[in-house]
């Protein structure tokens, strides 16, 4: 287990692999049938957009932080030589 | 006083000139080698793949066809939102994998990876084929395209076929000239302007007609609820299906970094980091399709009617009295978005042509290639605008079977890259089987099964042959495969 210089663990390169593969499991199944048919409405609009275009543009907003926070905990890994 | 026409012609041609300087100068950077004209000499950094990636991958189709989609068919529109993100995170890891092979080995093309892991003349030529056959309906659409956004705005006096004929003539020579430094610094200039034309122009569209955005959907909620709720309408206006809804998210995200075109971008970027940068923000540029959408939603209770629904966005632009300069900068941000994304095409369509094409067959001295690469980008690019004017095929129809046969390159990459296993026979059985299957159901669409997209279909029988004519035969000798990854 790679710790901090507190001691404190970081998450461990497979557990945010992990993280990430879900993560884009989850979208897929989220914007596809039959994941999506509890969001396939109107309302209530989101910044003013319909609900479902809202639902399928977070999930897309959301791979940037997914893989953002991925890219950090990698980059953590290779700068300690792991 | 000039005539509006007039002005907008100006407009126009300043941002050609501007886009051709770009290209000509970009050139002056990279060596006269294959891997200086066909990979930039492996040097992009973030910025620039950043915009070489959004602006390729979004193409005429996205920034015309979008609108389009969303005026007429509604949420079906939001496939094109749902799978851009998904598509492009495989690429995360592929892309670095890929990159570190073609460093080591000099790669520059697709099936240059593919075929030195399994070693065949045929698999290469047949991707080659597969490529060009994807290629050539989309580079005419996206001349297609040119022309007619000029031909709109300039009131039809810059007919199609010389709007088309321009702008072309620009990608051409800068692609000619500079090879793909020329794409990679042209596209961060037109991704740029694809961006703040699409964000402005959706954002101000809904406040000037409906009073904002929100306000607008209310009234098309009211009006024609079915048109927000996915999966949306059908081409024939009918509800559109689930089964085609989600299988066409599917089908893109297995196929949109496996486009020839895209994938050779890998070789481009100056290292590991830059790659996998490139995906984190890619998403970033991908949501420019909320305005490029609520454009097209801004005609949906307009009171007149474009003469058909690719026309929306020009058709908006120009009903709704803007003054000429901004009709002019609208223009050239679509022909941005045609331009960046066809200019990639020809240039990825002569180099595979020459390495994986005719080059596996002939000895062509390296340093002659450039030239021959050249020569057939004039080559396609004349034919893909002679289609362009004269002919009445149903490109469209194309284009959707192209996205069938290159998500086929799918499990063939991903065989090579990560399956120690898998052998040349199983990969070509598997590639000539999904094809046949894919091209098959696009043939006789009323036999799919649950409206599925073909290459779907095509991905069904297609992997199941990969592993089981790869299990029936000889596992690679193992000294090959220990090169490949180590």
């Amino acid at each position: 287990m790679v710790t901090s210089d507190q001691g404190r663990p970081y998450m461990t390169l497979k557990t945010a692999r992990a993280l990430t593969w879900t993560y884009l499991v989850l979208a897929i199944l989220a914007v596809t049938w039959p994941g999506i048919l509890p969001f396939a409405r109107i309302r209530p609009l989101i910044f003013g957009l319909p609900f479902s275009m809202a639902w399928i543009a977070t999930w897309v907003a959301g791979c940037v932080v997914v893989f953002g926070l991925l890219e950090l905990v990698e980059r953590k890994h290779r700068t300690e030589g792991n | 006083m000039m005539e509006r026409w007039v002005w907008i012609t100006l407009v126009i041609t300043a941002y050609l000139g501007i886009t051709l300087t770009i290209g000509l100068l970009a050139g002056q950077r990279s060596t006269h080698t294959v891997d200086g004209y066909v990979a930039a000499d492996r040097g992009f950094g973030l910025l620039v793949m950043y915009f070489v990636t959004g602006a390729m991958v979004f193409s005429a189709f996205a920034f015309l066809g979008g609108p389009g989609w969303a005026y007429s068919r509604g949420a079906a529109a939001f496939y094109i939102l749902a799978y851009g993100a998904l598509g492009m995170a495989p690429f995360y890891w592929i892309g670095p994998r890929a990159a570190g092979l073609g460093r080591r080995f000099g790669y520059v093309t697709q099936a240059q990876l593919v075929v030195a892991r399994f070693p065949s003349n045929n698999l290469s030529a047949l991707m080659a084929l597969l490529s060009l056959i994807a290629f050539v309906p989309y580079i005419t659409l996206q001349m297609e395209g040119a022309g007619i956004v000029i031909e709109a705005v300039t009131d039809g006096n810059v007919p199609m076929w010389l709007g088309a004929l321009l702008a072309y003539s620009v990608v051409i020579a800068y692609v000619l000239v500079s090879g793909a430094m020329a794409v990679g610094w042209t596209n961060t200039f037109q991704g740029i302007f694809m961006l703040v034309i699409a964000w402005t122009l959706g954002l101000y569209l809904p406040q000037r007609l409906y009073g904002g955005i929100g306000p607008m959907f209310e009234q098309i909620a009211d009006a024609q609820p079915e048109l927000l709720i996915p999966p949306g309408l059908a081409v024939d206006g009918e509800p559109w299906t689930w089964g085609g809804f989600s299988t066409s998210i599917i089908v893109s995200v297995v196929g949109l970094t496996m486009w020839p075109h895209f994938f050779m971008k890998a070789f481009t970027a100056r290292d590991d980091d830059t790659l996998r940068r490139t995906v984190i923000l890619f998403p970033t540029f991908q949501l420019f399709l909320i305005p490029v959408f609520l454009i097209g939603f801004s005609g949906i209770l307009f009171p007149n009617q474009p003469p058909s629904a690719d026309f929306i966005l020009p058709f908006m632009i120009l009903e709704t009295q803007l003054p000429a300069l901004v009709i002019g900068l609208f223009c050239a941000g679509a022909l941005s978005a045609s331009m960046s994304t066809g200019d990639a095409l020809l240039h990825a369509s002569a180099s595979i042509l020459v390495e994986d094409g005719a080059g596996r067959y002939v000895q062509i001295e390296e340093r002659n290639k450039p030239r021959y690469i050249k020569a057939l980008v004039l080559i396609i690019g004349a034919i893909a605008y002679f289609l362009a004017i004269v002919s009445d095929l149903s490109l469209v129809q194309l284009l959707l079977a192209s996205y069938g046969i290159v998500s086929q390159f799918a499990p063939t990459v991903l065989a090579a890259l990560y399956w120690k296993r898998a052998n040349t026979l199983g990969t070509l059985a598997g590639l000539l089987a999904g094809t046949a299957t894919s091209v098959f159901f696009w043939v006789y669409p009323d036999l799919r099964p649950w409206d599925m997209h073909e290459g779907v279909l095509g991905l069904i029988v297609h992997i199941p042959t990969l592993i089981t004519f790869t299990l029936m035969t000889p596992a690679q000798d193992e000294a090959h495969i220990h090169r490949f990854f180590s």
